[in-house]
């Protein structure tokens, strides 16, 4: 059985790499049938379903996949396409930890062997930027609209305080305590300081927006000197400058030197710079807005 | 790939914009793999301060890991000469490390290029061509970044 499911995925693959993906999506479902155990049917069948904007199926194809391969096992390919099915379906942080959990496995596999292709690490690097940026583009939405809800239920007490001051005024001139003239009076005063006090506070949650819209450049220190985007896995060189991992590597391995002293450099040379990647982690965590979003 | 060169040019173009050195000046990137720079050269009396020098630059899909193409370009109008100098040749070809496979590095960008040519012009003493100028701009197909320049004088 295994073997005819194997038979059906290789038909399955060459029918995907002539873009027939329906009719892949149908040889890896016959191939599942048969047998059921293969990671790679469920991966493949999953990278057929992103093509064809399935993403809940893709998802699960993914889930399958890793279920199988166990989750502590090597399978970089499902968690990249379960990360591409979960951005699509609006879940960046899902979709965040999957990429990471590819682009560690690229970095460092799990199993000796394991087929990693050449570009795998500069496509996952820059997928989990795309995670990174989706994430902090939800978190800036969500920001928003916490403070448009806290206005306006700021606003809805203030007009429920002005109508309590009013009811108030017409009880008063209702008993005879007051007299039309003051009864009148009193209301205008009560509406203006409420009319003042909207005022107020519309314009101190426009100070507080402007303030937050304030474009900040995103520190040089933190942004790649060869992509010119912000880092995530910054690497040290000798001479104590710091590139994002995954494009000084395809810098390496076109020219084996240091980018700026020229001096030989090997991958093993390179160190992992933990204070560098906290500083950019709290980047990816700090207070949306203020940074200039020029993505 | 292509799409990191895409995002860098962008952010390059973006910074180019904005300011740049005395001397130098965008003249357009309509295209953002095809970008024409001017460059003047303002204390060297071999170059005239009211003359400026056209430079055509084209980005390979994996810019900046590999090196753009760098040319200077001859045209009648508006008038642009070629400069004259030891490692450029008549037909605009820059014999310049920087901008040779070996040595480039992707740290470098638009504005530093420039920089390195404005000040290859104005360091210059000799306002002469290459050795073998007129054999090489009639014999040569390659494009400048297959040549393989002999760097014999790092004085200039």
């Amino acid at each position: 059985m295994a073997h005819l499911a194997d038979k059906l995925k290789e038909e399955g693959n060459t029918a995907f790499r002539q873009g027939e993906y329906i009719v892949a999506e149908d040889l890896y479902t016959q191939a599942i049938q048969r047998y059921s155990r293969n990671p790679l049917i469920f991966t493949n069948r999953a990278n057929v379903r992103l093509k064809l904007q399935k993403w809940d199926d893709a998802c699960n194809d993914c889930l399958r996949s890793i279920e199988i391969s166990g989750t502590n096992g090597q399978n970089h390919k499902a968690f990249y396409f379960l990360a591409q099915a979960q951005l699509a379906m609006h879940h960046p942080h899902e979709a965040l930890s999957s990429a990471l959990t590819a682009y560690d496995q690229v970095r460092e596999p799990k199993t000796a062997g394991a087929k990693i292709g050449a570009k795998d690490l500069e496509t996952f690097s820059s997928f989990v930027l795309k995670c990174k940026k989706a994430k902090f583009a939800s978190r800036d939405r969500e920001r928003l609209r916490r403070q448009g809800s806290l206005l306006a239920e700021l606003e809805e007490a203030l007009t429920q305080t002005l109508n309590r001051e009013l009811d108030g005024v017409s009880a008063q001139l209702a008993a005879g305590a007051i007299g039309h003239v003051a009864a009148q009076e009193l209301t205008a005063e009560v509406e203006a300081a409420h009319g003042h006090k909207v005022a107020d506070l519309r314009s101190v949650f426009a100070i507080h927006q402007d303030h937050q819209h304030q474009p900040r450049e995103i520190p040089d220190h933190l942004v790649d000197m060869i992509t010119f985007e912000p880092m995530h896995d910054p690497v040290m060189t000798r001479n104590g400058h710091s590139y994002e991992r995954a494009t000084l590597h395809e810098h390496l391995k076109r020219s084996a030197t240091d980018p700026l002293t020229r001096e030989p450099l090997r991958v093993e040379d390179l160190r992992s710079n933990y204070g560098l990647k906290a500083a950019c982690d709290e980047f990816w965590a700090s207070g949306a807005s203020e940074w200039v979003l020029d993505w | 790939m292509a799409g990191m060169s895409a995002k860098r040019l962008q952010k390059e173009l973006t910074k180019v914009t904005g300011a740049l050195p005395p001397g130098i000046t965008l003249v357009s990137a309509e295209n953002l793999r095809e970008w024409y720079m001017d460059v003047q050269v303002i204390d060297n009396p071999i170059y005239p301060t009211d003359e400026k020098y056209r430079l055509k630059l084209t980005f390979p899909p994996n810019y900046p890991i590999e090196a753009p193409e760098v040319v200077f370009q001859h045209l009648t109008s508006p008038e642009r000469k070629v400069p004259m100098h030891p490692h450029i040749y008549s037909n605009g070809i820059i014999c310049l490390d920087l901008l040779d496979a070996q040595g480039w590095s992707p740290v470098h960008n638009v504005e530093s290029i420039c920089i390195s040519l404005q000040s290859m012009l104005a360091g210059n003493t000799v306002k002469e061509r290459p050795p073998g100028d007129a054999e090489f701009v009639r014999t040569n197909r390659q494009r400048p970044r297959d040549i393989n320049f002999l760097f014999h004088d790092h004085k200039v």
